[in-house]
């Protein structure tokens, strides 16, 4: 690891003190913190403990109640997005923010299209937008419609963009919370390299060990209050931990009874275009298999197709021994199976909802309840509200106000409260803290113990290797190996998944 | 009640919902009592009240459609040939009980249609129900004739008639208000049609049997439409060339609009949209009370749709 030359620096962006509630709860209680040129600077802390707060506040889209920010040295007391941008703070946002309608081209170029007069230069925008890619080393077609990318896409794009117009800080709030070990990897050596030019970096991430090899200084935040801050080589994983959850948090792989014989969710032959191939695969109850396989491949149509979202071309899904319809939801519903998506805002959440509707969903239309009681409705929820240790500053907020690790753990009550014979898990654990990961490791463990067949389509291969019975590797659509995840190593696993076989 | 709340308790305008619109009501209201004597004659209110009736049992179905993200443009034109068939029935000597009956039932049909129309094929709603409207506004007319057809004293009960003091058109008018603003909070179905409208592709991942939905959202829509044609014959004992139409229907899309019910869907309450349609049935009648040239009149309207529609938005989307 290089360490960044700290001598004589000026701060950047200086915190000073700033406090912000939202309805009376404070989300920030008197955080201070300094940004450096030319330094990684970690923020990190447990779903809800106010990371995302501090960036809104940084890129103007948020101001604070109280304290002051400066920037190069001049206090700017009423920020706004488009200032930020003009004293070079440049922002990629939890929340994924293209449009979705345009290609990426347009969105890379958003607000500075090349013109020649009133004319849109588009040779000109769709080379720019390429070249801004590719000097990321991603291979992304300048002309695909936004809508269409995969999340692990987007996210790259949007980085791209922000790369492009440059500026002296850069904001990544979990730029790699769903991003395969390849993309992760990318993002990284972007994040050094632009490091390395100047540039001071406001790093994001849940992933203790990434942060601690990428970042030259780190800051803890809990409960929207900074617990520990200093220099990246002043700390280790426990102490971290430490610091955002108060206590240790272990994470083993539990004895599991022995699976049963009996095939919970069967795949057989299934075909969709280009993406699968005659793909076969069986889960026995009680077992987690985990699909592999480069990014964007097959395991992102597997939930498409299960959910009954979309007809296969052929090929058969069977759920404990019965066939499901083709291209039926419901019917994939009443079989028992349970697919969580890895894209929440547009397949899991209604964020205009509350938590407590939210969580309960899907249970009331398969209860096929017909009065909605809300008091009833609370009471339900609760239990799975508290399984999941759902945060939030007010009882029952919209789900759109809550932290993304929140909402994450607001999808997996919704469907796994709804008991299950056999569920699909697109990265179940995509941005929720290391205590709450730990506490969904163990709820899928319980669930598999209970004899819930688990299909695991993850991209951390820390959580296939923690999770997973076996392991199956797709390519082209078609499964091209298989193994015991007690036969093969953590290294290996990354090998596989880009593509090399063992 | 709120009313009352903003006047007398200290005031703290983001907690009460719709405090912006209803500042601007009683404005107006204030305004109207000072300027003209007639404004608080009973005979001016009831009229008022009966003509925000109609609009009302329109404007109820729009919310909870527009609120699962759907559209309906031919409400209007749905009001002008429900008249219309039921002018035409009465006056040639049918009974009163099929004719109600008849006129139910197309209104129903042609919400059907609509919402067949919207949920199996890729139409967007706005285009689909604008092209039923000119449809229907062609078809009310050639059911009269293009002459005013006049039903005498076949509904006067209903039109005319009061209870209580109240005008029988008001009693219906709330109890649709009431069973809407029940089915949105209270009925799955209600619930459904916030969830489509949030999210379409989360509601029938979740179960949600969407396309049905649909299909009765539109079906309520046009059922709604009907009732409010017949509240709208019997209170002008007659049906002519422009009874009910697009003018009616631009009314009720304001309302629910001013009301605070998202275009986009998600988001709405009957609360809102009362408010939305008393503040324009109480212009409407100030201006024309105040003999105010109806080119006035237009601009004034659309001057209020504006300052409602802004203080609305100054409520919910104040930077935090
Ligand atoms: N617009 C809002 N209205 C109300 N509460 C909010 C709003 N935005 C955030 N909060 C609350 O503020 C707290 C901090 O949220 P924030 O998004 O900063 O968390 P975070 O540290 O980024 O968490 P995560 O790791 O889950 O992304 C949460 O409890 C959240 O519910
Ligand atoms: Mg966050």
């Amino acid at each position: 690891m290089t360490t960044a030359v700290t001598t004589a620096m000026t701060t950047v962006i200086r915190v000073d003190r700033i406090t912000k509630s939202f309805g009376g709860a404070a989300a920030l209680t008197d955080v201070s913190v300094d940004f450096f040129p030319g330094e990684v600077h970690a923020l990190m802390g447990m779903n809800g403990a106010g990371k995302s707060t501090l960036v809104q506040i940084l890129s103007g889209a948020l101001n604070p109640d109280s304290g002051t920010l400066e920037v190069g040295g001049l206090v700017q007391n009423q920020l706004n997005p488009r200032q930020a941008r003009k004293v070079g703070i440049s922002t990629v946002p939890q929340r994924r923010e293209l449009v979705m309608s345009l290609t990426v081209a347009e969105n890379i170029m958003l607000g500075q299209l090349p013109t020649s007069g009133a004319m849109v230069r588009w040779h000109s925008v769709r080379e720019t937008a390429q070249e801004a890619l590719r000097a990321l080393g991603i291979t992304i077609d300048a002309d695909a419609i936004a809508g269409d990318l995969t999340v692990a896409e987007q996210t790259m794009v949007e980085v791209a963009r922000e790369v492009r117009r440059g500026g002296k800080v850069l904001i990544l709030d979990e730029p790699t919370a769903c991003l395969g070990p390849e993309a992760a990897q990318q993002i990284r050596d972007l994040v050094l390299r632009l490091r390395d030019s100047g540039v001071a970096i406001l790093f994001i991430s849940h992933h203790i060990s990434e942060v601690l090899h990428l970042a030259d200084r780190i800051t803890v935040l809990r409960d929207g209050r900074v617990t520990w801050a200093g220099l990246a080589t002043e700390t280790d994983e426990k102490g971290l931990v430490r610091d955002m959850v108060g206590r240790d948090v272990v994470s083993r792989r539990p004895v599991r009874p022995a699976r049963s014989n009996e095939v919970g969710l069967s795949v057989r032959g299934l075909c969709d275009g280009r993406f699968l191939d005659c793909f076969d695969i069986d889960v026995r109850r009680g077992e987690i298999v985990a699909v592999l396989g480069p990014a964007g491949d097959a395991q992102s149509r597997l939930f498409d197709l299960l959910s009954g979202r979309r007809r296969f071309d052929g090929g058969q899904v069977s759920v404990a021994g019965k066939k499901l319809k083709n291209g039926k939801i419901t019917d994939s519903l009443a079989s028992g199976l349970r697919c969580v998506t890895g894209d929440r805002r547009r397949l899991g959440l209604i964020p205009g909802l509350t938590i407590d509707e939210n969580v309960m969903l899907a249970q009331d239309r398969l209860d096929k309840r017909r009065i909605h009681r809300w008091s009833l409705l609370t009471r339900r929820a609760k239990p799975l509200r508290e399984r999941y240790r759902v945060v939030s500053l007010a009882e029952n907020p919209p789900v759109e106000q809550l932290s993304g690790g929140n909402q994450q753990k607001v999808l997996l009550a919704k469907w796994l409260g709804t008991a299950p014979s056999a569920v699909l898990l697109e990265d179940p654990t995509n941005g929720v803290d290391v205590s709450a990961m730990a506490e969904i490791h163990s709820l899928v463990d319980r669930l598999a113990g209970e004899g819930v067949a688990v299909l695991l389509a993850s991209s951390s291969a820390e959580e296939v290797m923690r999770l997973a019975d076996r392991v199956v590797v797709v390519r082209d659509g078609r499964r091209i190996a298989e193994y015991q995840v007690d036969r093969i190593t953590r290294d290996e696993l990354i090998a596989t998944t880009l593509g090399g076989a063992l | 009640m709120s009313a009352v709340a903003t006047l007398t308790r200290p005031v703290r305008v983001g907690k009460i919902p719709h405090a912006g619109l209803l500042l601007v009501l009683v404005g107006i209201i204030v305004f109207a009592s000072v300027r003209t004597d007639s404004f608080l004659n009973t005979n001016n209110l009831l009229n008022v009240a009966r003509q925000v009736s109609v609009v009302a049992v329109i404007a109820a179905g729009l919310t909870l459609l527009m609120v699962a993200g759907g559209m309906d443009f031919s409400m209007g034109g749905n009001v002008a040939v429900t008249t219309a068939v039921a002018a035409q029935m009465l006056s040639h000597g049918y009974a009163t009980w099929l004719t109600l009956v008849t006129a139910i039932g197309l209104s129903i049909a042609v919400g059907l249609v609509n919402g067949a129309v919207v949920t199996f094929t890729n139409v967007a709603p706005f285009v689909a129900t604008l092209a039923t409207a000119t449809l229907l506004d062609g078809v009310a007319l050639l059911v009269i004739n293009g002459m005013s057809i006049s039903i005498d004293e076949h509904l006067s009960g209903l039109g005319s008639g009061t209870t209580f003091g109240l005008p029988n058109l008001v009693f219906v008018a709330a109890a649709v208000l009431a069973v809407v603003a029940f089915v949105m909070r209270y009925t799955s179905f209600g619930r459904d049609a916030f969830a489509i409208g949030g999210n379409e592709d989360v509601a029938r991942l979740s179960g949600i049997t969407v396309s049905r939905d649909k299909l009765v959202l539109y079906g309520l829509a046009g059922a709604l439409s009907g009732l409010a044609g017949i509240m709208l014959l019997s209170r002008l004992a007659a049906s002519s060339p422009g009874t009910g139409g697009l003018q009616l229907q631009l009314t009720a899309v304001a309302a629910v609009v001013i009301g605070g019910t998202s275009l986009a869907g998600g988001k709405g309450t009957i609360g809102g949209t009362i408010l939305g349609v008393l503040l324009l049935g109480v212009v409407a009648n100030v201006l024309n009370l105040l003999q105010i040239s109806s080119y006035y009149q237009q601009i004034s309207v659309g001057a209020v749709l504006l300052i409602a529609a802004i203080a609305n938005l100054l409520q919910s989307s104040r930077k935090r």
